[in-house]
């Protein structure tokens, strides 16, 4: 082991912001952090005992236990969270027989683990099994999926062997989209399928992986452009229908064609399984199609040639325009010109708290410091967000560029991406994105022959909400306990090292090279009196057509729901939007109207926050989604100021007695007074905003917590408050007695079904395996 | 220099100090916990909160900077709630009692576990101070006290509770039979005459502590002997009568004067009592026993009618206790009455105005979890409760009473008057129920170490200690374990409390605001 560690140590370095890499390495290695891997650590390096255990219990990342050979993570994020999560990850504890206060089964085969967010929304529920993505998990489904796992054979797909075809003479392009969420929803398999084929038929296509297309609720999609043709697209196809499509645009032939295999391209080892299969082929010249409904509307900026750029392909990058605003900067503006434009665009900070960025970057710049830093907040943590991550996977060089802007206009010298560990994909593209840079000298020194030399590296999270906030971001760089400082002082003025630091959200540094190339005006045409520009949100939840979307800023809740995303599924009621995550607030579908900008938002007791947008309807329990992000907001206080730390658990509490019948009717008042005082009295803003979903749900749906001191949640969410029954509409076709996982439901072939109550765990199974909807919650 | 203005009153300070030292300098005390100076640790426990009137905000004064031209005000009903509500989820986060349990449930608020530390030690004339601070009579209620502080004592829920009364009566009797009996200080003669009419238990208790306070006592009482109930209705087998005379002669070797066989009726109240004495205390047992209607005090259905608070009657300058006011089963509530009374008659002879001495704020979290009964019995000998031989008429040998005593698990803090979270909500009338929804947090209790005990439950992560050990370069420290509400200050890769503490221990148990790390 000494060896191991003393390599790590080797590489990372011996000084104490080296610890989370450190932490991170020994993970790595051995799956969780030995005891005696930390000692030594100690023994050979500047950090302390009580710094790497304070840092490794910290940070959700690290495990002190070993783990089982297999990783199930279950995502709990809020679009998984509605459609029954918790019903997913107790069925496999179950399957498993994982006691409660264990996550490891007895063989030490499985561990199981919940997760914030995988960011696969709009396929919930979603479970991970070491690098296998399963999308719609039911708890019906749980042991089937073990089995699978364990009985096919799981060495990752190998994707990596991208096809380009040498001969000029393309007949088209097809394009298929490999974000994040796309991988988890099968692109991979059809990407494969698809290169297998057109070499078995000698087709001459070029196949272009693009970054996220946005469309998560239609992927996989493929784009087939043909030489002459307009584009189609095939939206939720699965790969067995990947052969018919191709031969349905291109002829077979049988001449050999040399193929060459770009090393450039990327390991992405997720396969998909239990997507319900539905080919649909739509022209792009059509548009009342699923996928023109969607991107209508939508303006992009940040995500701009959205599904036609090959994530890192500097020189398409280049083709497109890029870097051509740093170049513009470098050459033509002094930083206080550039400061000017991005005061007169209006560009807010994208990150949750709308600070005009233009003001803080004109702080930077006029504090006097021998050095000055530069940070990306990519430490998305909010359950039901994405928007950065895909930023990050699709479009690294704009971040980049809007980074290298900011950095010239403020004067800072260095800088670093702060991006979540849980955000593989996006920490890769980055990485390679910042070496293609150094290459061409758009990092490094001198940069495009300017006097300005600027260069930037990685820090990866290590797994706390709270570092989404600066001061807390910025410890977490120092090697702390990523807890939040009193400001002032401002990292503007003081922050990393002391010196003064910029940091802005992933989404501000990718809207600025668009606001240098085509002017503050034309951003400041975008969006309201008080919020400029578009702003990208992550549609997920009771929706049609969820995904990524960029729409201007004043756009109503109303559009977005039902334009943009097509409305509620199932013919259910739209109830409400929960906006904002952890830190926003319900808004319900009676005030859909309001425009969604900076201030209707707070004012309505919701908040922009960094941009998740759920979709709820009237199956949800509105004091079920407030326990939901409070629990959240609660398992991720830091702990160190006392209203956050104790009031947030005590509200949680509440909470939990109120979801399970044991409410009394003073402890609404109790409940709503708790939470003005911690927003008043935290220290920083993931205490000041934790209540918001509380509050907002209080404010407009205070019925629902009233019904639930009475002993009632009519949307059958809170489980001690339902109980199962089977109306007289039972075929007897025993499948629900079959498959209940406490023998409740007694085997009566042709007879109506009974629910034994006493012996019900109301994990849900046969109410989704009755064939005839005779299982009903009461 | 900075000029700001706080509570309106304008003040200069150097550039780069905090709201809370500027109040400072303005005499103004705001109250923190986790502050202290020189520390980074801070803000953290939000006590200190102030409000800045420009933007209506509340900010912890211990590290917001003073600006110039900045308003604070530093105590408001605003501010006060919510420092209350600060405490208050602190509170319920402190899982720690002020006082043992025994001790409030002994309506003379012994002082209990410290009388048991002191037998352990042998202590035996410290002990009899400690009892007899609150309890005149302690060897007569070691014969007859149905010890409900015993019912209450910890120790029962393990397996039996400490045989605090026989202990109690242990240190009595070895006081009277000790040639030189302890005898309370006496204040300074005041020149002024109590009239006590009765001597049961409420008359000589009020005696005692009258006595001490400087003042002359004559006790008038219509039987033979002085006593009451004690003598007369209690047979000898249950209290020997040796016992009642040794303890009634300590009270007149403190002065008292015994006037027997007067029966005082509404004449002699009027004439003697009235004119001669400076006050009068009626401690003449139940009521119905006795002819006080004809007096013309108030009554209520139980007995005299008194200001709770004070023990006053409705005349000025008359004072009511024991049985007198409502018939009690229990002597001790009696002789706990007496003490009051007797403060009272102080403060009123004094000139003084006459309040009622409220006890201080108690954190109390109720009984242990089976799982608990190993951390506090680290405290306590885990010997087996030793009976008084012959029932109660029996007592103990030194070495049984010091065996006995060393079962005292020391439920007390160990920082009763010096913890700030109890003088804080004490100060702000905080509610320890109000946050109570959830279970509660299990005891640790870590008392290897030869200089101090640290008990995590009461801790308040203020960090304060994480920082000492850091700064004065332990070689391992103190740290923070874990995040949120399960956070805890320990010891990094399992060391001991005594690997960690080397040369801090002390410093580390004088800056914890709390009880959490104490000195032994």
């Amino acid at each position: 082991m000494n060896k191991i560690i003393d390599k790590i140590i080797a590489e990372k370095g011996t000084t104490v912001d080296a610890v989370i890499p450190i932490l991170q390495a020994i993970q790595t290695e051995y799956n969780y952090l030995p005891t005696e891997a930390m000692q030594r650590v100690c023994d050979l390096t500047d950090i302390t005992a009580e710094r790497i255990y304070g840092i490794s219990t910290f940070y959700s990342q690290f495990r002190h236990q070993p783990v089982g050979k297999h990783i199930i993570k279950v995502c709990v994020g809020t679009a998984c969270h509605v459609k029954g999560a918790m019903r997913v990850f107790d069925a496999f504890k179950r399957e498993l027989n994982i006691s409660e206060d264990n996550d490891t089964d007895n063989e030490g085969l499985f561990t199981v683990d919940k997760v914030a967010c995988l960011g696969c929304c709009t396929i919930a529920p979603v479970v991970q099994i070491d690098d296998i993505t399963y999308g719609h998990v039911q708890p019906s489904k749980v042991s089937e999926i073990i089995d699978e796992f364990l009985n096919t054979d799981n060495t990752p797909m190998d994707s990596d062997a991208s096809v380009t075809i040498q001969n000029k003479n393309l007949e088209g392009e097809i394009r298929i989209g490999l974000g994040s969420c796309c991988i988890a929803s099968g692109s991979s398999d059809v990407k494969g399928e698809l290169e297998k084929s057109l070499k078995v038929n000698n087709i001459n296509v070029d196949v272009k992986q693009v970054g996220c297309v946005g469309i998560c609720n239609q992927v996989p999609l493929l784009e087939i452009h043909k030489n002459g043709e307009a584009p189609h697209y095939y939206t939720k196809i699965v790969s067995t229908e990947v052969n018919e499509i191709i031969r349905k645009h291109f002829r077979s032939k049988n001449i050999f064609r040399r193929l060459k295999t770009d090393i450039s391209g990327f390991i992405d080892n997720y396969v998909i399984k239990g997507i319900p299969v539905s080919t649909k082929k739509y022209s792009s010249e059509s548009t009342d199609t699923p996928v023109a409904e969607f991107l209508n509307g939508q303006i992009n900026i940040a995500t701009e040639h959205r599904g036609v750029i090959k994530p890192n392909d500097l020189k398409e990058y280049s083709r497109l325009g890029g870097f051509n605003s740093l170049k513009k900067c470098l050459l033509n503006y002094e930083p206080d010109q550039i400061i000017d434009i991005i005061k007169q665009s209006g560009l807010r900070g994208r990150g949750g708290g709308g600070f005009p960025s233009g003001l803080k970057w004109e702080i930077v710049k006029n504090t006097k410091s021998n050095s000055k830093y530069i940070i990306c907040n990519g430490d998305e943590g909010d359950p039901g967000a994405f928007m950065d991550r895909m930023l990050l996977e699709s479009y690294p060089f704009r971040v980049i560029e809007g980074l290298i802007i900011a950095a010239y206009a403020v004067g800072a010298d260095s800088g670093l991406f702060y991006i979540r560990a849980e955000y593989p994909l996006a920490v890769k593209r980055i990485k390679e994105a910042l070496y293609y840079c150094q290459k061409d000298n758009i990092l490094g020194n001198n940069i495009m022959n300017s006097n300005f030399s600027f260069s930037l590296s990685i820090f990866e999270g290590a797994g706390a909400f709270i570092c989404g906030e600066e001061t807390a971001l910025i410890a977490s760089v120092e090697g702390n306990r990523g807890l939040p400082k009193m400001r002032p002082p401002y990292p503007a003025i003081s922050g990393l090292w002391g010196k003064p630091t910029l940091i802005n959200n992933t989404e501000t540094f990718s809207l600025v090279p668009w606001i240098i190339s085509k002017g503050a005006d034309s951003f400041a045409k975008i969006g309201t009196e008080q919020s400029k520009g578009t702003k990208v949100f992550a549609l997920a939840g009771k929706i049609n057509r969820g995904g990524l979307i960029e729409v201007p800023i004043g756009i109503t809740i109303r559009n977005i729901v039902e334009e943009i995303g097509g409305g509620i599924p199932d013919g259910k009621a739209f109830k409400a939007v929960q906006i904002g995550g952890p830190s926003g607030g319900c808004i319900p579908a009676s005030m859909s109207d309001i425009p969604i900008d900076f201030e209707s938002l707070s004012e309505a007791g919701a908040m922009m926050g960094s941009g998740g947008l759920v979709v709820l309807d009237e199956d949800d329990c509105m004091v079920d989604i407030a326990r939901y992000f409070l629990a959240f907001t609660q398992d991720q206080s830091c702990g160190k100021c006392t209203f956050c730390r104790i009031g947030t658990r005590r509200m949680l509490e509440i909470l939990d007695n109120i979801c399970s019948g044991e409410g009394k009717p003073e402890d609404i008042e109790i409940l709503e007074s708790l939470a003005y005082s911690t927003k008043k009295g935290s220290l920083c803003g993931l205490g000041k905003s934790a209540p918001n979903p509380v509050l907002s749900t209080l404010k407009y749906f205070r019925q629902e917590y009233m019904d639930h001191i009475n002993g009632s949640c009519r949307t059958g969410k809170c489980k001690d408050l339902i109980i199962y029954a089977i109306e007289d509409d039972c075929i007897g076709c025993t499948k629900c007695a079959q498959d209940c996982p406490t023998e409740a439901i007694e085997f009566k072939p042709y007879e109506i079904h009974i629910v034994e109550n006493e012996l019900c765990i109301k994990c849900d199974i046969c109410r989704q395996i009755c064939p005839v909807n005779a299982v009903i919650i009461r | 220099m900075i000029e700001l203005i706080i509570d309106n009153k304008k003040i200069k300070v150097k550039e780069g100090t905090t709201v809370l030292n500027a109040a400072k300098q303005l005499g103004i005390e705001i109250p923190t916990m986790c502050f202290l100076d020189g520390m980074t640790n801070h803000p953290s426990c939000m006590l200190c909160v102030v409000k800045d009137v420009s933007d209506g905000k509340l900010h912890p004064s211990c590290a917001l900077p003073a600006n110039s031209g900045m308003e604070i005000i530093t105590n408001d009903n605003e501010i006060f709630d919510a420092r209350k509500e600060a405490l208050e989820l602190l509170l319920s986060d402190h899982v720690g009692d002020c006082e043992a349990p025994c001790r409030p449930s002994c309506p003379a608020n012994m002082n209990i576990p410290l009388m048991n530390r002191l037998i352990a030690e042998g202590k035996h004339r410290e002990a009899i101070e400690v009892v007899k601070k609150d309890i005149a009579l302690p060897l007569i209620l070691g014969y007859i006290c149905p010890a409900p502080c015993e019912k209450a004592c910890r120790r029962k829920q393990i397996d039996k509770p400490v045989s605090i009364c026989a202990l109690k009566k242990n240190v009595a009797a070895h006081d009277i039979d000790n040639d030189t009996s302890y005898m309370p200080k006496k204040a300074p003669s005041s020149g002024k005459k109590v009239a006590i009419i009765g001597s049961g238990p409420a008359g000589l208790s009020c005696a005692y502590y009258t006595l001490s306070h400087g003042h002359h006592c004559v006790i008038f009482d219509k039987n033979a002997q002085p006593g009451g109930t004690l003598r007369y209705d209690i047979p000898d087998d249950k209290l020997p009568k040796h016992s009642l005379n040794s303890e009634i002669e300590i009270i007149k070797k403190l002065g008292a004067e015994f006037r027997m066989n007067i029966e005082i009726n509404k004449e002699l109240f009027k004439s003697e009592l009235t004119n001669q004495y400076d006050a009068i205390v009626i401690a003449m047992g139940n009521f119905g026993d006795t002819n006080l209607v004809d007096f013309g005090f108030k009554s209520t259905k139980y007995g005299l009618q008194i200001n709770r608070d004070t023990f006053e009657v409705d005349t000025t300058g008359v004072f009511a206790c024991g049985n007198i006011i409502r018939s009690r089963r229990m002597a001790i509530t009696s002789v706990a009455q007496g003490k009051s009374a007797a403060t009272s008659v102080n403060q009123y002879l004094k000139g003084e105005s006459i309040q009622k001495k409220k006890r201080m704020f108690n954190s109390k979290f109720g009984k242990l979890y089976d799982s608990e009964f190993e951390e506090y019995l680290k405290e306590g000998s885990d010997s087996q409760r030793i009976e008084l031989p012959d029932g109660k008429m029996g007592d103990f040998s030194t070495k049984q009473s010091t065996k006995e005593a060393s079962r005292c698990m020391h439920c007390d803090c160990r920082k009763p008057n010096t913890c700030k979270l109890r003088i804080y909500s004490d100060e702000y009338d905080a509610d320890r129920k109000k946050f109570l929804f959830g279970e509660r947090k299990k005891i640790k209790i870590y008392n290897k170490h030869n200089l101090i005990n640290y008990e995590p439950e009461k801790c308040i992560r203020c960090n304060i200690c994480v920082e000492i050990t850091a700064k004065q370069k332990e070689s391992i420290g103190f740290t923070s374990i874990g995040r949120g509400f399960d956070i805890e200050i320990n010891m990094p890769l399992n060391r001991s409390i005594s690997e960690i503490l080397t040369k801090t221990a002390l410093l580390c148990a004088k800056e914890c605001p709390t009880g959490a790390i104490s000195r032994k």
